[in-house]
């Protein structure tokens, strides 16, 4: 047993969390949020040339051909940062849905891009009535000779409004709610029928909705096999869950610590209030679920590296503690900060708008509780 | 002890309908005018315009039972927007502090809505440590005037406000508490400063009031000088009850309900999710008990007592449970929550719902942070002293 990461981890982390230091104060995060594309092109090519990009991308197709502890690794320093460019929407989840399910000749043509930075990706999976079911798709892609014709209405899209291509979940058959019967195809997004409508997330994020209007897609663009899609659908959902876990741990970390730092410096009733238990207590209690959340993180991450058998147990554990404790951590830094903690000149709430939405993305607190339970 | 309405009570009941029905407002006609004959209106009927105050002052004088009905029955209906600054949070110092001259100058306006009052008392510096304050108020060697200068923070809708009721300091002497000050300024006038601060919600209500050698007629000042923080004390608990919005909350809840049974999931609704419905469930328990530990408190102060620690109580209930209901309503949003601005994407209630949960986080905050409300119950009610160290 060992909870140590490698050199070549360390490496990494180090590079990331400089990374972050230099290109994520406050106010420079809020000024790229307000840009229509809602992150920095300059950070991208940066992220492409430290080879970030490419982090889970097969060696062969010039990545760097590293696995979920090498993304936690990327995520968790993201998290301390709000970083805002699209590296989950199109290396961990696009990147892995080609790498996956893509044939060889799909891979060679869209991986290389996506390494360098050319390339951006993203993963349309929810939609209207889905709530936080995957397999609740009515998109459909319909069989026409060589190709497909896809028509419905995908949600809540990451960044679709950059991307150049769309990993799509559809129903090739069966009824609304069935597993069987889905199949992923990769669109274009600037395909005849495909119609981008993008607005801001409550974390300064920029996301999508999307109609498509029969829409062509060659068969040579599915993803997996036809009709069997889910399992892809579920590892990709399962890799998203990994990283978001793994970057609310970032934001965790921050929140915790300004509340320390804050009640330390802030006197009232001619006392720092960290001279108070209760706060103390709180704030103990802050620390004790953020450490708790990264044991589940390090534990569903090994878990799924290793394939056991126990890994989408934990995977739902994860995302239901990281859903809920987020929140109470957020809850509370905001709480002990008084005021200053409910406006937007403190970071700390951007913290916990980003946990806020982290909860709704890939199942919320409730959706994984019941999974565990059943 | 019963808990039934007597047929007078019934009757009232009744009444206050018929009147919320009679005066509801009626799509595309003009809403100021609406507002302000709405209020005339209420005013016929006896005091309804000031239902809190004072019969000696024109209020209604209502038994408990009948602020509860009209709680419970103007939950549920439209009514005008109102504020409660000079309403609710000024007018009873008035009553009680202020002299018969500022009665006469100050209540009249108040109750015909024709001026809104805001709250000058929090400080960068002096927020749950309120007797902290530090925006001092010179008095002029001719007794005429005080020069008042300082900055005061969090003033919900200062830059709408015509007036400001404020906490100054007029000594350093002594304890924090005494030295404290109130005073009636005019908003509107040079040295006087609005600058909006922007909330998580991300919508403008709060400000900071920066004033700059503001000159106040000695005529404005409430009461005696260096008094002010037992006039404020009094206000801050008239403040807490008003806060806690039972009957909007179970009319809220009513609301959330009904928003998740239109929530698909699976093949049937959020309504059908035993854990969801588990967590409205719970929610309704606590507000049962809150709402009758409001009714008791309704019920001691029209024996004459003045609001005392349980206001502490239905604060800290009442404020928590409108942040459940918030979270609630975010969890009922799914996906959509997530969603900002106005695009129209998902449930109509999503789009309001992120917002109206990051706004909740104050509600625990302002008007006495709930930790401090604790305080308050473990100091006042349970008698708790600190020990001195040995």
């Amino acid at each position: 047993m060992n909870f140590d990461i490698s050199s070549e981890q360390q490496i990494l982390q180090d590079s990331v969390d400089r990374f972050v230091q230099d290109h994520y104060e406050l106010d420079k995060r809020q000024l790229l949020v307000l840009t229509k594309q809602g992150f920095s092109n300059e950070n991208w090519q940066t992220m492409a040339e430290l080879g970030w990009l490419g982090v889970s991308v097969p060696e062969a197709h010039g990545g760097f051909g590293g696995n979920e502890i090498d993304t936690m690794i990327l995520m968790e320093a993201f998290g301390k940062g709000l970083v805002l460019e699209p590296f989950l929407a199109s290396t961990v989840l696009g990147a892995k849905a080609i790498a996956d399910g893509g044939s060889e000749a799909l891979k060679t043509e869209m991986l290389p891009g996506v390494v360098n930075g050319s390339r951006q990706l993203t993963f349309a999976y929810a939609e209207a009535q889905s709530r936080f079911d995957l397999e609740d798709i009515i998109t459909h892609a319909k069989s026409d000779a060589d190709d497909y014709v896809i028509n419905g209405h995908k949600s809540m899209v990451l960044h679709a409004g950059s991307a150049q291509q769309i990993v799509v979940s559809t129903r090739t058959s069966g009824g609304q709610t069935e597993k069987a019967g889905i199949s992923l195809f990769l669109i274009d997004a600037d395909a005849t029928g495909v119609e981008i409508t993008s607005f801001p997330t409550v974390d300064g994020q920029q996301a999508s909705e999307i109609k498509l209007n029969g829409v062509k897609v060659s068969s040579s663009r599915l993803l997996g096999e036809v009709d069997e899609g889910y399992e892809l659908l579920n590892a990709l959902a399962t890799a998203g869950i990994l990283a978001l876990a793994a970057e609310a741990v970032g934001a965790m970390e921050i929140l915790y610590k300004d509340t320390v730092a804050y009640t330390q410096e802030r006197e009232q009733f001619d006392h720092a209030l960290s001279d108070f238990q209760v706060l103390q207590h709180r704030m103990v209690d802050m620390f004790m679920e953020y450490e708790q959340c990264k044991s589940l993180l390090y534990r569903a991450t090994l878990e799924v590296v290793q394939n056991s058998s126990g890994a989408q147990r934990s995977v739902h554990a994860l995302k239901y503690y990281v859903g809920k404790m987020g929140t109470f951590i957020g809850e509370n830094a905001v709480q002990l900060h008084g005021g200053m903690g409910t406006t937007e000149e403190l970071r700390i709430g951007h913290y916990f708008k980003r946990l806020l939405v982290i909860d709704a993305q890939f199942g919320n607190s409730d959706h994984h509780l019941a999974l565990f339970a059943a | 002890m019963d808990i039934d309405l007597s047929s007078t009570d019934l009757a009232f009941q009744q009444d206050v309908r018929n009147f919320l029905a009679t005066n509801a407002y009626k799509n595309g006609t003009d809403y100021a005018e609406w507002r302000l004959n709405w209020f005339k209106q209420a005013r016929e009927k006896g005091g309804w315009d000031v239902t809190k105050w004072p019969e000696n002052f024109g209020g209604p004088g209502w038994s408990p039972t009948q602020h509860f009905i009209w709680e419970q029955e103007t939950a549920v209906a439209q009514t005008p927007w109102d504020l409660p600054f000079g309403l609710s949070m000024l007018a009873p110092v008035l009553m009680t502090y202020g002299n018969e001259e500022q009665q006469n100058r100050f209540l009249p306006d108040i109750r015909d809505r024709r001026v809104n009052w805001c709250q000058g008392y929090s400080e960068t510096n002096a927020g749950s440590d309120l007797a902290n304050l530090k925006t001092k108020a010179v008095l002029s060697e001719d007794g005429t005037h005080y020069t008042v200068t300082g900055t005061k923070i969090w003033t919900t809708l200062a830059h709408i406000a015509d007036w400001i009721f404020c906490l100054t300091r007029t000594s350093d002497s002594g304890k924090k508490q005494e030295g404290i000050t109130f005073l009636l300024i005019p908003m509107k006038q040079a040295g006087i400063e609005v600058k909006p601060i922007i909330t998580l919600g991300g919508s403008h209500t709060v400000n900071m009031v920066h004033l700059t050698d503001v000159k106040v007629p000695v005529e404005n000042r409430v009461g005696a000088e260096g008094k002010g923080w037992g006039y404020a004390k009094g206000l801050l608990a008239h403040e807490r009850t008003g806060l806690a919005g039972i009957s909007k909350s179970l009319a809220a809840l009513e609301n959330l309900r009904k928003q998740a049974s239109e929530v698909k999931r699976g093949n049937g609704t959020l309504l059908d999710d035993p854990n969801y419905r588990a967590k409205l469930a719970e929610l309704e328990i606590d507000l049962l008990a809150t709402e009758f530990t409001e009714l008791r408190s309704l019920a001691s102060a029209a024996n004459g007592a003045e609001p005392g620690p349980e206001s502490s109580i239905l604060k800290l209930k009442g404020t928590e449970i409108q942040q459940r209901i918030q979270k609630l309503t975010v969890e009922a949003g799914g996906i959509y929550s997530a969603a900002w601005g106005p695009m129209p994407v998902g449930h109509l209630f999503a789009r309001g719902g992120m917002s109206g949960y990051l706004s909740s986080r104050a509600y625990t905050i302002y008007g006495g942070a709930s930790e401090v409300q604790r305080d308050v119950i473990a100091k006042n009610v349970l008698g708790i002293k600190k020990s001195q160290s040995k």
